[in-house]
């Protein structure tokens, strides 16, 4: 909800209306009409080198177990494992 | 000069020419009815009340209107266009538009006409440019006063109707326009000329079928009447021809429906199919439109084990969504069940967004459990014997994790938690002997009485409590042991006084069992296998777990190692038993039968455009 104007400026060219206005992408929950009735599917991929089909596996993370994220809360917890395995 | 009416005799000729053309865009563009009206549709209304006063004019008004359709044998074909344009003229000439109820009910019934119209099997097509325009605008409408419904409070106040709530269902504003549109929907799928079905094209007014459903949706998901939509997505599925065939926004818009409409109901995998689709063929400039459907599909993905990379984050149109998904997906990974469940606690502000977009029990309720596996893999990993590093000799036992540690791992992590207090009171030292083990939850409101039972009033000493369930705590008369009819002190209580104790009384039916063995498992350790079978029941673990010396073992992990095999992949792991079954309910896909077409051989999750052809109203 902070930062929702930041990127009006955003690709200047060829701008359908929908980029006018100031986005308040957060409030807006209605799902706009678009403004124009149809295009090409090259209109719809991104610029920047998307392959034809099947370019969506950069887009989502399959394995992220060893993502560093959570290496605090290992070493905290080994050491409360260990602390237990030496009381007994 | 009274009866002379220029400018609306050019309308009606305008009008009968349309029709005579079968040019519906020209008509609906003729039928304005949106405020501000330009010059020339204000004199038309001057006409209008001056010849045609409401409403004793009505009856010549509709017999002009009479002349617009042609006639077979003296009679009138088209019988529903005449009182359709009747309406239409009565709608601007008496139109209020300080009273927002009653312009929407005028309104609704000039829908309701229209779709009527559109009903003619030779002549409704005429109209359906009309039907969607008057759709709009009464949406619009709807919508409007549904945000803001203190325009019209008093109005409903006025007429009675708001009094009316609690004996009736009621029905919205938004919801009655639903139901109005979805007459139009049903009267464009079942346009029976031409090809129809799965086979055919999008002609006649099938052309109509997606503009009227879409409408009918946003309709229904504003007022939150989702289960209405099923039997749309079932007569679509029966009767439609392919999306494929239809233009990119009205594809989009569908699918994007479609998608929130599974996801809404669980099917998370055909959610993400069809909303994955809906953002492939989004326009990549139409940000708002591509920003809603990522806030959908992003948490399809989370839910089945993916998550939306840097790389989709980044984009225009994923602006903001980070700061949400960024902190769920940390959760997910580091396996704290507890911060995970205050995160999404109903009185947390990081959970309202979720709410307000619908999405919060979906994630609470399915990601929990991926919550738990990336605990217990950490503990594993800390804790777990891994298997035998010796390549010869001996078949040492596969590698397992004593659940106890799950238990000194789950302890810490509360204890952890309390550090901050977490949800009232818990104390690690006392033992609960009911309810959850694994993490505090605050009392029910209801059940709080049973924790201090010093806070139960007697109820003869509260009058509150008596003049309210007097009736019941203390009758006039009550049925004895024997079942005779018995008259009551009043003011008596008849089940006698609730403080009484009867504990040396009360039969205790697991007086036998409940001797504990020294062997017993714990509450908490029954918890642990009970999470850890789920897992193992979802695939998202694999091995086995011992009940004696509780442990979790993981077979045949020699040649993959310990974690992979006990801790699969989980989007694999999903992805894999669902993509068995890809269709996706209420998405016609064009009929396999096009040799080396592409779009069984692709599982159904590419969309093949390349034989579409673009259709359209206008």
């Amino acid at each position: 909800m902070s930062n929702s104007t930041t990127q009006t400026k955003a690709e200047p060219s060829d701008q359908p209306q929908q980029q006018q206005k100031p986005q308040v992408l957060e409030e807006d929950d209605e799902f706009e009409d678009f403004p124009v009735e149809d295009w090409p599917q090259e209109e719809a991929e991104q610029a920047a080198g998307s392959a034809a089909n099947g370019g969506n596996e950069h887009l989502w993370e399959e394995s992220w177990d060893d993502d560093d994220a959570a290496e605090d809360f290992s070493k905290q917890l080994k050491e409360e494992l260990k602390k237990v395995e030496a009381a007994h | 000069m009274a009866g002379q009416t220029p400018i609306l005799d050019q309308f009606l000729r305008s009008v009968a020419s349309f029709v005579q053309n079968r040019d519906g865009a020209k008509l609906q563009d003729f039928l304005q009815i949106e405020p501000p009206l330009s010059d020339i549709y204000q004199q038309m209304i001057q006409e209008l009340r001056r010849r045609y006063p409401s409403p004793q004019g009505d009856n010549e008004l509709l017999q002009r209107c009479e002349g617009l359709v042609p006639r077979t044998k003296g009679a009138s074909s088209w019988i529903a266009f005449p009182t359709f344009m009747k309406l239409y003229f009565a709608f601007l000439r008496d139109v209020n538009v300080d009273n927002l109820l009653e312009t929407y009910n005028r309104l609704r019934g000039l829908l309701n006409q229209c779709v009527m119209a559109l009903g003619d099997s030779q002549m409704g097509v005429i109209v359906l440019p009309t039907v969607f325009y008057l759709s709009k605008v009464l949406a619009k409408l709807a919508m409007g006063l549904d945000r803001r419904p203190e325009l019209i409070a008093h109005l409903l106040r006025s007429e009675g109707l708001a009094d009316r709530e609690e004996s009736i269902e009621k029905v919205t504003l938004v919801e009655q326009s639903a139901n109005v549109v979805r007459e139009a929907f049903i009267k464009c799928l079942t346009d029976r000329s031409g090809t129809p079905g799965p086979q055919g094209k999008p002609e006649g007014k099938r052309i109509g079928i997606y503009l009227m459903a879409n409408l009918c949706l946003k309709l229904l998901f504003q007022c939150g009447k989702l289960r209405n939509a099923e039997q749309m997505f079932a007569s679509i599925s029966a009767q439609s021809p392919p999306l494929a065939r239809f233009p990119a926004s009205q594809r989009v818009t569908y699918l994007y429906y479609l998608g929130r409409y599974l996801f809404s109901n669980n099917l998370f995998y055909p959610a993400q199919i069809a909303l994955q689709s809906a953002y492939d063929q989004c326009h990549r400039q139409a940000l708002s439109q591509r920003h809603l459907i990522l806030t959908y599909l992003i948490p399809c993905n989370i839910i089945m084990g993916r998550f939306p990379s840097q790389k989709l984050l980044q984009r225009n149109e994923a602006q903001g969504l980070a700061e949400h998904f960024e902190p769920l997906r940390r959760l997910i990974i580091r396996g704290d069940y507890i911060a995970f469940r205050q995160h999404l606690s109903l009185s947390s502000s990081s959970a309202q967004w979720f709410s307000r977009k619908g999405t919060l029990l979906a994630i609470r309720n399915r990601c929990e459990i991926l919550v738990w596996r990336s605990f217990c893999r950490r503990v594993f990993i800390e804790g777990g014997f891994h298997g035998d590093l010796q390549v010869n000799g001996q078949r040492g036992p596969p590698p397992y994790l004593y659940l106890q540690k799950m238990a000194v791992a789950t302890q810490w992590l509360r204890s952890k938690h309390n550090q901050l207090p977490l949800n009232g009171n818990s104390n690690l030292n006392t033992p609960q002997y009911y309810g959850p083990q694994t993490i505090s939850e605050p009392t029910d409101p209801d059940y709080a009485d049973l924790e201090d039972p010093s806070r139960v009033a007697a109820p003869e000493a509260d009058q509150s409590i008596l003049g309210k369930y007097g009736d019941y705590i203390s009758p006039d008369s009550f049925f004895d042991e024997g079942g005779h009819s018995q008259q009551n002190t009043p003011g008596q209580l008849v089940d006698g006084d609730p403080n009484v104790d009867f504990e040396g009384l009360e039969l205790d039916p697991y007086a036998a069992i409940d001797d504990f063995e020294v062997d017993q498992p714990s509450l908490l350790m029954r918890e642990i296998e009970s999470i850890l079978s789920s897992l193992l029941t979802q695939g998202l673990m694999r091995g086995y777990l011992t009940h004696r010396n509780p442990r979790f073992a993981i077979p045949g992990a020699r040649l993959r190692g310990a974690l992979p095999t006990g801790y699969p992949n989980v989007w694999q792991t999903i992805s894999a038993r669902e993509r068995e079954d890809s269709s996706v309910p209420g998405w016609v896909r064009p009929p396999p039968t096009i040799i080396g077409g592409p779009a069984m051989a692709a599982g159904g999750r590419v969309v093949n455009l390349s034989g579409a052809r673009p259709v359209g109203v206008q």
